[in-house]
């Protein structure tokens, strides 16, 4: 029954990927193929497990990655980590346009996974190195319409863009994206924050007015914009990084953010993280091995070792974000309070209502015309 | 009266000048994790600033750069400025307005600007992406060699010329001339403008920001994105460290420098670039 | 005559020494601005790419209300921190040129925020305008601020950071004159009854002005291409033209727009710099 909204969401595309994954794999020649139990990852089939670098160039989002993983996986494997963050997939994408090589792991969301494959970007996933995600992977995450074929990304979490607030400084009780722009342009006017991200913001305002997260449709455009731009003058900030510890110290007392920040607030504080009535988006967040990388290796050995449930429990305990694994793996080395989090693991039903952000260039650009414009205001 | 007034105005100033470099400097002590409250005297962040590799690495990069960039500057700024003082009109105007332009352009066109062509220069000469360290570098000693170029033009335009006759009516070559006569007296303002030279290096954000590739970190870099995720009391520490750095190089240059008669001079020059 | 124009042309330093200069600023200055030209007329295709051409279409920037927008707060940004910069610094610049013993020492204390590190002076206001800094809380307790008093990450911050940061290069030009002044005319004038005032307009004011046009011109040149200050402090909220520029080669991700922009901006700052200078020289003539 659970898995109802993974297929409503993505059709059978999961199917076709999972087929067309086997044949890539045993075109690829390696001995093992996907049916088979991937056995463990000292006996792949012959073929010597490649060495793994003394490096690994990690580019990824800010907090999202426990310290205590990094302190195992160089344990492990006799690597360094070495890191640099990006605050939105946008500015990622302008790393690399800007001609930034020499990452060996990035972790984008699905649908900048779909641009930087287009424009040349990513490097294949070498799924011999990866017996853990075969063996541990979610079939529902296998063949996402981002990358059908599980060519260039593993999923690394998933989660919902909603927004969060605080129980004991806003006293109503908002649920929909309609009491979050009215609450934040009245009495919290200059304590709300909002995502510096442009999917999230003018989708999210997109769907408030009875869209879709994904218009393309130039007058539904406007009407966003004029949304946005009525919003702004109240907003505290547009920040990606920092709304989590702004709504800790009630500097802020609700923000527009995802759902992981939203949980980690609400261990903290008493405060709400909530999925829109009128929806929102939907996200995965994958990792995928960019053009110019110097430790391929060291890159397959990190999303292979993340794939292992207790370090995966260790990286969801963290972020607060769904795990890509199978439920069952997950139950006893994850804390059962954050296994039934509804915040870290929403209920089919509110992920139904959700979808993916997916947009054409030309969509894109009239997005960004728009976050100038809401910039500038 | 009027004295009275501005003596106080001009106290306020001091104050507003110094209070935001004192409150780093006091809460780089502060022992808390949460910047703005105080938890007790504390030294400790500043041994995990000098412990982090994400500060000292990038800490190293800097150095390198700026001392690279200022050593680059001071050879063709000297030599822009030696030149220049010979050059007939017609073609010094046009050379004084490109170094002009290197000043003013702002930044952010300058960087950008930059951060196309070492692009397309990797892509013509396929060597894909060449951003690093030494895009950095380079990109810096444009505006830095120009800053040396005035400053030594004008102390060297303000010194006379009568030596440099002389020892050239002697026989000697320019190089000789150069090494006996001029370098010794030009050394001062050389020092200002490859300090300078430095320091603005050391600080840049903007140029570095556009220009530096992946992982090549500078400190400004590093601090600017440790702000794009909250203040933390290490980037405090790390802070409050390169301004005594800083404080101390300066104290140090203004020793050196009072030594020379010229010094009011280059104190009024140097900065009003 | 040829003596003595070589004379006044200086020592014999080959004129060739130029050339390394000239040719590094030719290949990493003047190629990139040409280049950047190019892309400016280029063609943005799908997510990130262009195509070069010759397509007039970015520059419908001069005359979309959004952009003329964002130009005339950005001018009104430099307006404001130049005449902010010159309210403040000229009674300084005036009180250490006559009044100060030790003229160097204050003039130093002047340039030594100056030269430290510019981001860190920034971030520091971040620390100082957070409404939890214990002054400004003490000052609520006191009731000389409103209990909700909070400007951090608003435009006020932003005009408090530039004052701030451009203050220096205002006060030291106008030493420069000041510090030249033969201050017994002053305190003739003064001694003649003339009230202060007059004798600082009549006689003061006009041997200081080329250092108030310079140090105008220092501070006013570098604000039309503000970038951090708004990042900052303005907590990346309101952009000005630099901003913009910066925008396009981050998450808008368009190149030949920004290279538009970056040349509008410099072609902006040519006509205002003109206009100064013109005024400088009527200064010169008649003042």
């Amino acid at each position: 029954m659970r898995d109802n909204y993974w297929e409503k969401r993505y059709d059978r595309k999961g199917f076709v990927a999972i087929s067309a994954m086997t044949a890539f794999l045993a075109a690829c020649g390696g001995s093992t193929t996907a049916e088979e139990e991937p056995a463990a990852p000292a006996t792949t089939g012959g073929t010597a497990k490649p060495e793994v670098e003394d490096t690994l160039f990690y580019y990824n989002w800010a907090a999202y990655v426990n310290d205590e993983t990094y302190k195992r996986f160089e344990e492990e494997f006799g690597a360094t980590v070495k890191k640099d963050f990006y605050a939105s997939n946008e500015d990622l994408l302008a790393k690399m346009q800007g001609g930034a090589r020499g990452y060996d792991l990035v972790v984008p969301t699905g649908y900048m996974i779909q641009i930087m494959a287009e424009e040349g970007f990513l490097t294949e996933i070498d799924w011999s190195q990866l017996p853990n995600v075969q063996e541990n992977i979610d079939p529902k995450f296998q063949g996402l319409p981002y990358d059908p074929d599980d060519k260039w990304s593993v999923p690394k979490d998933w989660g919902t863009t909603g927004f969060v607030y605080r129980t004991d400084l806003v006293k109503e009780k908002p649920t929909t994206w309609r009491e979050f722009f009215d609450l934040a342009k009245g009495p919290y006017s200059g304590k709300v924050t909002v995502l510096d991200g442009i999917p999230e913001l003018v989708g999210s305002t997109l769907v408030m007015l009875g869209y879709s997260f994904n218009s393309e449709d130039e007058g539904e455009l406007e009407e966003a914009k004029q949304e946005l731009l009525a919003l702004k003058p109240h907003l505290l900030a547009i920040t990606s990084t920092e709304y989590k510890q702004m709504v800790i110290d009630g500097k802020a007392v609700m923000a527009l953010g995802w759902n992981g920040d939203g949980a980690a607030v609400a261990a903290e504080k008493p405060a709400e993280y909530i999925v829109a009535e009128e929806g929102g988006e939907f996200w995965v967040d994958a990792y995928a091995i960019p053009t110019g990388n110097e430790h391929p290796n060291a890159a397959h050995a990190w999303i292979n070792f993340v794939y292992d449930p207790e370090i995966n429990a260790l990286e969801t305990s963290y972020t607060y974000y769904g795990s890509p694994l199978k439920r069952e793996l997950l139950d006893g080395v994850l804390d059962d309070e954050i296994l039934s989090n509804t915040d870290v693991f929403p209920e089919p039903d509110t992920v139904a209502n959700l979808e993916p952000n997916s947009v054409s260039p030309e969509g894109t650009e009239l997005r960004d015309r728009i976050w100038t414009e809401f910039k500038a205001a | 009266m009027g004295k009275r007034l501005l003596q106080a105005h001009s106290l306020l100033v001091y104050l507003f000048l110094y209070a935001p470099i004192a409150v780093v400097v006091i809460f780089a002590f502060n022992g808390g994790r949460q910047v703005l409250n105080w938890d007790g005297f504390s030294t400790k962040w500043f041994g995990e600033a000098l412990a982090d590799p994400t500060i000292t690495e990038p800490f190293k990069n800097s150095l390198l750069i700026a001392f690279g960039n200022a050593i680059l500057a001071c050879i063709l700024g000297t030599a822009l400025a030696l030149a220049l003082a010979r050059l007939r009109p017609w073609l010094r105007a046009p050379i004084d307005a490109l170094v002009y332009m290197t000043l003013v352009t702002p930044e952010i066109v300058f960087g950008i600007a930059a951060l196309m062509f070492f692009v397309q220069l990797g892509n013509w000469l396929s060597l894909g992406s060449i951003l690093g360290l030494w895009t950095i570098l380079l990109a810096h000693v444009v505006f830095n060699a120009s800053v040396v170029a005035l400053i030594v033009r004008a102390r060297f335009v303000g010194m006379g010329q009568s030596l440099e006759e002389a020892s050239f009516d002697l026989g000697a070559g320019p190089l000789s001339t150069f090494r006996q006569v001029t370098l010794p007296r030009l050394a001062p303002a050389i020092l200002a403008g490859g300090l300078l030279a430095f320091t603005f290096s050391f600080d840049d954000f903007i140029t570095s920001f556009f220009v530096s590739g992946a992982g090549t970190t500078t400190l400004p870099l590093r601090i600017f994105s440790s702000l794009r995720f909250g203040i933390s009391p290490i980037v405090n520490a790390a802070a409050a460290m390169i301004l005594a750095l800083t404080l101390l190089s300066i104290v140090a240059a203004y020793l050196v420098l009072r030594r020379t008669a010229q010094m009011r001079r280059e104190a009024t020059v140097i900065p009003g670039v | 005559m040829r003596r003595r124009g070589a004379i006044r042309a200086g020592p014999r330093y080959p004129g060739w020494l130029a050339l390394p200069a000239l040719g590094y600023y030719g290949l990493f200055f003047l190629a990139p601005l040409v280049l950047m030209g190019a892309v400016a007329l280029s063609e943005r295709v799908g997510h990130i790419d262009f195509v070069y051409a010759l397509n007039f279409d970015n520059f419908k920037v001069l005359w979309d209300p959004l952009y003329g927008e964002i130009f005339l707060r950005t001018l009104r940004l430099a307006l404001f921190g130049t005449v902010a910069a010159l309210l403040v610094g000229f009674p300084l610049a005036y009180y250490i040129a006559r009044y100060a013993k030790r003229k160097t020492l204050l003039l130093l204390l002047v340039v030594v925020p100056f030269w430290t590190s510019f981001l860190i002076r920034t971030y520091s206001w971040l620390i100082i305008l957070d409404p939890d800094f214990p002054a400004l809380r003490a000052l609520k307790w006191m009731g000389v601020l409103a209990d909700d008093f909070s400007v951090l990450y608003t435009p006020t911050a932003v005009y408090i950071g530039v004052v701030y940061t451009y203050l220096p290069l205002m006060v030291l030009p106008i030493y420069a004159t000041l510090e030249r002044m033969d201050w017994s005319l002053v305190e003739a004038a003064e001694d003649l009854g003339d009230p202060p005032l007059r004798a600082f307009r009549r006689i003061t004011l006009p041997l200081a002005v080329p250092g108030v046009l310079a140090g105008s011109l220092l501070v006013f040149i570098p604000l039309m291409g503000e970038y951090l200050n708004p990042v900052i402090l303005g907590g990346d909220k309101t952009i000005y033209a630099g901003n913009l520029i910066g925008l396009q080669f981050g998450s808008s991700r368009n190149w030949p727009f920004g290279a538009t922009i970056a040349l509008v901006l410099i072609a902006l700052m040519t006509l205002a710099v003109l206009a100064f200078i013109r005024l400088a020289r009527r200064e010169e003539q008649y003042g």
